[in-house]
């Protein structure tokens, strides 16, 4: 039996106009498209300003009176001399902070989680034939990535013409490559088939009441 | 225009129905399908099953109503297992969209767990068994100011209470209380777990993700920084399958029965893929 919940209908409707783009353009999927939009940033800028302005700046500075607040208040608002000609060079101060954080913060961590351990990952080693579960095979498996790892990394060496050697690892390097691509394909389709499915559910279910 | 040519031009609007028609009947007549629990699941799920009591399991919801199909599933099978064992769980997002959806994966199996349940130790209490911390912005910096007090980072919880008199806060000051972190997520997360938790303190990671994003995370699960790893509706449903035979726990499969859909829509891509290239070879060849 359909739903009677109005909010159901909308979201129903919404989702009906989103997919009528697959036949093609059209006001409907347009309407949604901006009604998502515009949803999407009233809810964020709200949600920031209650949430982070107010509580964090807002309030310790002009009611705690915490005056050091200033300071990330006036490299904030210097984002906005982008707006200003004149003074616009001044955005590259904020700019220059954040990315010197984030970079110092990601750096060592980065160079840690994705390279070390990762290269720690690919060695021919007891305890990496043991990941795979799969008894003596293991070692089979770890050999494989093993030679696949160097033969990837060979076809990306671009300082010396693909001749020789490097002809022969660098081609074994586009295989692992290209099974690479296929695999992430099909994981694709499946994460998309899989979203479809979703908005299927609650169409058949929630809606029309056709499925549980 | 000969068939040759109708095959390799296939209106796309007939293939977008076909889908639809394949995704459909299987959901409206559903066939159970055998699903068979890979490593990367099981190790998830003996992780999270033989966390010590004295210690908690973080979960952390990051997907959003877009992925909402993929991993809510998993949130779902993770937290009914956690609550089945009785094992403490702080619930936490480093985004604000994940929020409203880890909330009502909470109160749906906190429901159903308090719906079968007797009396007061029976129950899943909020405060006692889980808490929920919300949301803090800046997301390096909770998953490194959380090793050293979780209570700093989150001064309070989602509903406002203050975490410092919550009972479970004060026996989980920080990861050294922790025994595991699952993250949901659809992004990158997980792997900010691993470089900033994980290196710096040590904290056991695991990871449900999206199926388009498995090629980013199976090198972490192969080299050890992942205890374990559920990978798109198919990780949820071996998880909802370890559920069924390992805790008896009868839910609703949300991941397992749409498994035939995906079944019959995979096996109509990967024909289309076939008649696709048939025809462009056979095209070629006459050429």
């Amino acid at each position: 039996m359909p739903s009677f919940d109005p909010w159901v209908w909308v979201s129903a409707l919404l989702t009906l106009a989103i997919f009528s783009f697959l036949y093609k353009d059209n006001p409907f999927y347009k309407i949604a498209e901006h009604i998502f939009v515009g949803a999407t940033n009233g809810y964020a800028v709200t949600f920031y300003w209650h949430n982070v302005l107010v509580p964090r700046l807002f309030n310790p500075l002009f009611q705690g009176h915490q005056l050091w607040y200033i300071i990330p208040l006036t490299i904030g608002i210097l984002y906005f001399t982008r707006f200003i000609p004149k003074i616009s060079w001044l955005v590259r101060i904020p700019i220059g902070i954040t990315i010197g954080y984030f970079t110092g913060i990601a750096i060592p961590a980065g160079i840690e989680a994705s390279i070390i351990k990762q290269v720690g990952g690919t060695l021919l080693t007891s305890e990496n034939f043991a990941r795979w579960n799969a008894g003596p095979l293991g070692i089979v498996w770890s050999i494989i990535l093993f030679i696949g790892v160097l033969c990837v990394v060979s076809y990306f060496y671009f300082s010396k013409e693909h001749k020789g050697v490097l002809k022969v690892t660098s081609g074994i390097g586009i295989i692992f490559i290209m099974i690479g691509f296929g695999a992430a394909f099909g994981y694709t389709v499946m994460a998309r088939v899989s979203l479809l499915i979703g908005r299927l559910q609650f169409l058949l279910g929630p809606w029309l009441g056709i499925i549980r | 225009m000969n068939f040759i040519d109708r095959l390799t031009t296939i209106n796309r609007k007939i293939i977008y129905l076909v889908l639809a028609i394949v995704i459909v009947i299987p959901l409206i007549f559903p066939s159970p399908q055998k699903v068979r629990v890979m490593a990367p699941v099981e190790k998830l799920f003996n992780a999270v099953d033989t966390i010590h009591e004295d210690k908690a399991l973080i979960i952390n919801f990051e997907y959003d109503p877009q992925s909402q199909p993929e991993v809510e599933p998993m949130g779902l099978a993770v937290l009914r297992h956690a609550f089945k064992r009785r094992i403490k769980v702080l619930v936490m997002s480093l985004y604000v969209q994940p929020l409203g959806l880890a909330k009502s994966a909470l109160d749906q199996v906190v429901g159903e767990i308090n719906a079968e349940s007797k009396s007061n130790p029976d129950s899943i209490i909020y405060g006692r068994d889980f808490v929920f911390l919300g949301w803090q912005p800046g997301f390096y910096i909770p998953i490194l100011g959380m090793g050293e007090s979780i209570t700093n980072v989150y001064k309070t919880d989602y509903y406002g209470n203050k975490t410092d008199t919550l009972t479970l806060m004060k026996q989980t000051k920080n990861y050294n209380n922790v025994e595991l972190l699952v993250s949901l997520a659809v992004s990158d997360i997980p792997i900010y777990w691993v470089a900033y938790a994980q290196n710096r303190f040590g904290l056991q990671v695991g990871a449900g993700v999206t199926a388009v994003s498995a090629g980013d995370f199976y090198p972490y699960y192969q080299s050890g920084q992942f205890t374990g790893l559920m990978v798109g509706m198919k990780g949820g449903a071996e998880y909802e399958e370890l559920l069924a035979t390992r805790l008896n726990i009868h839910k609703r499969r949300k991941a397992g029965e749409t498994l035939s859909s995906i079944t019959f829509a995979h096996l109509t891509i990967i024909l289309l893929i076939v008649i696709g290239n048939v025809g462009f070879f056979i095209k070629r060849r006459k050429r």
